[in-house]
């Protein structure tokens, strides 16, 4: 099909060539048309800008072009190249490729705050959300700090944007468990912890049994507060998130299964540990108290 | 010499290709419709009317979604419903005596189907469902004596909501052939009431009076979407042959006319319908229409299912069987029961049907049929089950009830006599294991407890459109994994269903099946919208916004198109997709009990075709695109298998199917609660409820299958 799409394009450039060298430019303003003409034009399977990019994954033949030539293009064939070739670091160099040329702050995107006038031609055009969460998750082990830069600018982009907190504390969690020193550790937990906080906000359960049977949801996030709290042996606020994996998973399962009676026994299991401190606690306490009398 | 001689020719070549070009790009340019013809006009016929000498095709028909049952359809008269309610009874139609105006002040005086050009968005919306569903009802409607579908009384402001009727109230007669109307507002039809023509939907009098495409009406001027043919109701009626044979008594003449046979043959013709464009004004990802006069008739691709075929590979010679394969190849022939096919695509061997081979009859009663008793000869014949992926979500009694006593049932046992099955369930499953093939060979050969296994699974759809296709954003196909152990412990599981309550449409407690749950990659329910006293169009009020939407356990389509991650749920469905723009309400609720309002951009998945402003319609599997998905499947470390006090066992079992959903649950839920009492008509218009859920929502499952084993590792 690519090879067909070529062989029509030289086709089109060689007819093109052969008017145009005849023709001696003898009408300016269809020449200045159609170096107007939007990318992709006439293409059914290249949609376009108006005022949003696409953001999604188009299979990549059918955008029937030889190199990417903007930032959406570039994101593209990054997609093609990381889904389809498993080529990650072309990927990355794509990707990278395309938020230069769609950086808020080389003023060639912008973050839309308004809808006035010109809505629909939006210049600088938006900026891109997909490919920053493309880069940030193929950088998420080898750069977490960058993973997270990115992943902060999609929340400019959206803040409403489900799952990106989520990715963020995957990050901080990383970078918790390449922390060298026990402060740098806390620091980046509690901050996986706040951002967990915030994916929570963002999808709250409906108090309305008319409604749904959901007391909990987001079970992966409950899933990894608890892992951090485990961590950081904060056990009864681990109970805690554990409690709120299992009713998250009441009606929904899990794509790990296994994680629902592991979540049931990793309770038991703490409690007693919760119960061994608080035991070891008791006198200490009952002694303090004693004393101070 | 040679060189002048070789200048001189060069000139002369050049010259003759620009003048070549030149005609053929005149011959290109669009020069508006041909002339209409005159002939003795007649009106549309039901279908009765060919039965005697077609009792095949009538047959055949007679079991196809598109006949009959589409026009009654609890879906499709909800969803029309549900549009309405949104819009205002914009989606109504209105006709050449309508007093109605545009926003601008010029009359509003023709619809989707009757329209000559588009210049004002109301007119696409006008007749918008039904100009498809049934387009020679709407241009019947011109004349008052014969309209089945009146213009609503009030639309915008002025709409009532709870006066409406769904479409298929419309659809009675009594037995002198006057119409006449259920009693109650979408309720029962009368014991004495039979089907009127509209019932039917299409039929036969409304293919084989095509003429031509219709390029002034078609968006992109291609003759594809939105009932962009012209039709003709007369005696001369057109089929495939060329040299058809006379009709006894003239009852109709057949068409000689070779541009009139190409038309009906060519897949052109199915996509004046099977393209789809919603038109809207506020579209974030718009298309504007190519027609002069129509820049202000912006729009999005809904089905998109023609123009998937004319950039794929069977639109051309560049597929495995050499030559273009139609929709009348795989939809009116013998397929998927005429033979097998064994070819190559992305270097896998694959078998599966043949298109193209059509069964060799008699195209009339070879008694009877023809004038001076000329013997009819055995051809190569089309059949008329356009068989799909759609069934009846109805019991035959509903169906009977007003579609004629004779309504066959969706399992109607035996073969018909070219030996296809009469069942239409049984057809449409055959189709869908024809469409898809899966393998899992590139999934990792080995595994370790503790860590990832990659498996992955490479899918190919077989079908001459995208898999699925049609009403893409809600047909539902997708891939149910699981990887266990040896003896049977589940290690991961995508595309999983789970039985729960649905307390928003009555079923308070699980009710132990699984046809009625949605997939785990979203929880959704959508807004069906409440009575208000004074009717307001739009959603403030009248639904179709999430009031409940997170991301579930088996996130894939999120996760693996946005942030590229190889988890989750592989779902082939497109989305339709809302673009809150700043300020707009999500509609629901914070923890603090204040609404979601979007302050930037915020892209959702929303399940209704009213409230989209923009589409994907690339998550759907390409043709003949071998694509593979990864899942890394995290493995259990040995302390957590001690914890659990489990042991693996190799080897590891990959298992993978495809399975096929009719419709989101979610989808049908929100269509029963807005046509209910809780939604803005206040009302219950007995369209669907949990029980027509419950009962007829059947899926087919494992339509394609692969396993494989992986060596679980100690160390």
């Amino acid at each position: 099909m690519m090879n067909r799409g070529r062989s029509l394009l030289l086709a089109v450039s060689v007819f093109s060539l052969l008017i145009a060298a005849i023709a001696g430019g003898a009408d300016s303003q269809s020449t200045e048309e159609k170096q107007q003409a939007a990318p992709g034009a006439g293409n059914p399977n290249y949609p376009a800008r108006n005022p949003f990019y696409f953001e999604g994954k188009i299979d990549y033949e059918l955008l029937g072009i030889d190199e990417p030539s903007d930032a959406w293009e570039y994101m593209q064939r990054g997609i093609h190249r990381q889904d389809d070739l498993e080529d990650d670091q072309g990927a990355v160099a794509d990707y990278r490729r395309s938020v230069e040329l769609n950086d808020p702050g080389n003023g060639t995107c912008q973050i839309v705050e308004s809808v006035g006038e010109g809505f629909a031609t939006l210049d600088p055009p938006p900026c891109m959300f997909t490919v920053r969460l493309r880069l940030g998750y193929l950088l998420l082990h080898d750069d977490p700090e960058e993973s997270i830069r990115l992943f902060e600018e999609v929340l400019e982009i959206d803040p409403l944007r489900l799952e990106v907190s989520l990715l963020i504390a995957e990050a901080y969690v990383v970078e918790a468990e390449e922390a060298t020193d026990d402060i740098s550790k806390k620091a980046a937990y509690q901050n996986a912890l706040g951002a967990l906080d915030d994916e929570l906000a963002l999808t709250p359960t409906v108090d309305d049994e008319n409604l749904s049977p959901d007391r909990a949801n987001n079970s992966h996030v409950h899933w990894l507060r608890a892992e951090i709290y485990e961590k950081s042996e904060m056990y009864p606020q681990a109970i805690e998130a554990l409690q709120s994996y299992l009713a998250a998973s009441r009606w929904h399962s899990d794509v790990l299964p296994w994680r629902i009676p592991l979540a049931e026994k990793k309770i038991a299991k703490l409690q007693q540990a919760v119960g061994a401190a608080e035991a070891v606690r008791a006198p200490v306490r009952a002694r303090t108290r004693a004393s101070r009398n | 010499m040679s060189g002048n001689a070789s200048s001189i020719g060069s000139v002369a070549i050049a010259v003759l290709f620009i003048a070549t070009a030149a005609t053929a790009a005149l011959a290109q340019t669009p020069t508006g419709n041909p002339e209409r013809f005159t002939i003795k006009p007649q009106p549309y016929q039901r279908a009765e009317k060919c039965l005697p000498c077609h009792r095949r095709q009538y047959d055949e028909l007679r079991s196809a979604v598109k006949a009959g049952y589409r026009s009654v359809s609890p879906l499709f008269n909800s969803l029309e419903l549900a549009g309405n309610f949104v819009s205002g009874g914009l989606l109504r139609p209105v006709y050449g005596d309508s007093t109605r105006t545009n926003a601008d002040g010029t009359p509003l005086n023709t619809n989707t189907a009757s329209s000559q050009t588009f210049t004002h968005l109301s007119q696409v919306r006008s007749g918008f469902c039904i100009s498809c569903h049934n387009p020679h009802l709407v241009l019947m409607g011109e004349d008052p004596n014969r309209r089945e579908i009146p213009e609503l009384a009030g639309v915008g402001t002025e709409f009532r909501p709870d006066e409406i009727r769904p479409l298929r109230d419309y659809h009675l007669v009594d037995v002198q052939g006057r119409q006449m109307l259920t009693p109650e507002i979408g309720g029962d039809p009368p014991p004495e009431a039979q089907p009127s023509l509209g019932a039917a939907a299409i039929t036969c009098d409304v293919c084989h009076n095509a003429i031509s495409q219709d390029l002034d009406r078609s968006p992109q001027r291609d003759g594809l979407a939105n009932g962009s043919l012209e039709l003709m109701p007369s005696l001369s009626k057109v089929g495939p042959f060329r040299f058809p044979a006379p009709v006894k008594g003239n009852f109709h003449v057949s068409s000689r006319d070779p541009e009139r046979i190409a038309y009906i043959q060519s897949s052109n013709f199915c996509g004046s319908c099977h393209d789809v464009r919603v038109p809207g004004a506020s579209l974030t990802h718009a298309e504007t229409n190519l027609n002069p006069g129509s820049e202000d008739v912006t729009f999005y691709r809904l089905e998109n299912l023609n123009t998937e075929w004319l950039t794929g590979p069977y639109a051309s010679a560049d597929n495995p069987f050499g030559k273009p394969i139609r929709c009348q190849d795989c939809h009116m022939s013998m397929f998927p029961y005429g033979g097998e096919s064994t070819y190559e695509v992305g270097g896998k061997t694959i078998t599966s049907p043949t298109p193209g081979v059509f069964a060799t009859n008699f195209a009339a009663e070879p008694e009877g049929s023809t004038e001076y008793d000329y013997q009819l000869q055995k051809r190569p014949v089309a059949n008329h089950y356009f068989t799909g992926v759609d069934v009846p979500i109805q019991s035959t009694e509903q169906m009977r009830a007003r579609l004629g006593d004779d309504y066959p049932p969706v399992d109607e046992a035996g073969v018909d006599e070219h030996g296809v099955p009469k069942s239409l369930s049984q057809r449409r499953e055959d189709l869908l294991k024809a469409a898809v093939r899966i393998d899992l060979d590139k999934t990792d050969a080995t595994a370790r407890p503790g860590e990832s296994l990659m498996v992955r699974a490479t899918a190919v759809a077989l079908t001459g459109h995208r898999f699925p296709s049609g009403f893409s954003q809600e047909r539902t196909a997708y891939l149910e994994l699981t990887v266990k152990d040896d003896d049977g412990f589940l290690l991961y599981q995508s595309g999983y269903l789970v039985d729960k309550p649905h307390p928003e449409t009555g079923e308070v407690e699980p009710d132990g099946s699984l046809d009625d749950e949605d997939l785990e990659h979203a929880q959704v329910i959508v807004d069906p919208g409440r009575k208000t006293d004074v009717y307001e169009p739009g959603t403030a009020t009248n639904g179709h916004r999430n009031e409940v939407f997170a991301l579930g356990p088996d996130n894939g389509p999120e996760a693996r198109v946005f942030v590229g991650e190889p988890n989750g749920l592989v779902l082939w469905r497109n989305e339709l997709t809302r673009i809150y723009l700043p300020g707009e309400s999500l509609g629901r609720r914070g923890p603090d009990g204040e609404e979601f309002t979007a302050s930037k951009p915020h892209f959702e998945e929303t399940f209704s075709a009213a409230f989209a402003n923009s589409v994907d319609n690339y998550r759907s599997l390409a043709p003949l695109r071998p694509t593979t998905y990864r899942y890394a499947v995290k493995l259990p470390s040995r302390e957590e298998l001690e914890l659990l006090g489990v042991e693996l066992k190799t080897p590891l079992h990959v298992h993978a199917q495809v399975n096929f959903l009719h419709f989101p649950p979610l989808f049908m839920r929100f269509l029963a609660r807005t046509t209910g009492e809780q939604g803005p008509g206040g009302k219950d218009f007995h369209l669907v409820d949990e029980k027509l859920i419950d009962d007829f929502l059947v899926n087919v499952k494992a339509v394609a299958v692969a396993d494989r084993t992986v060596e679980l590792l100690d160390e």
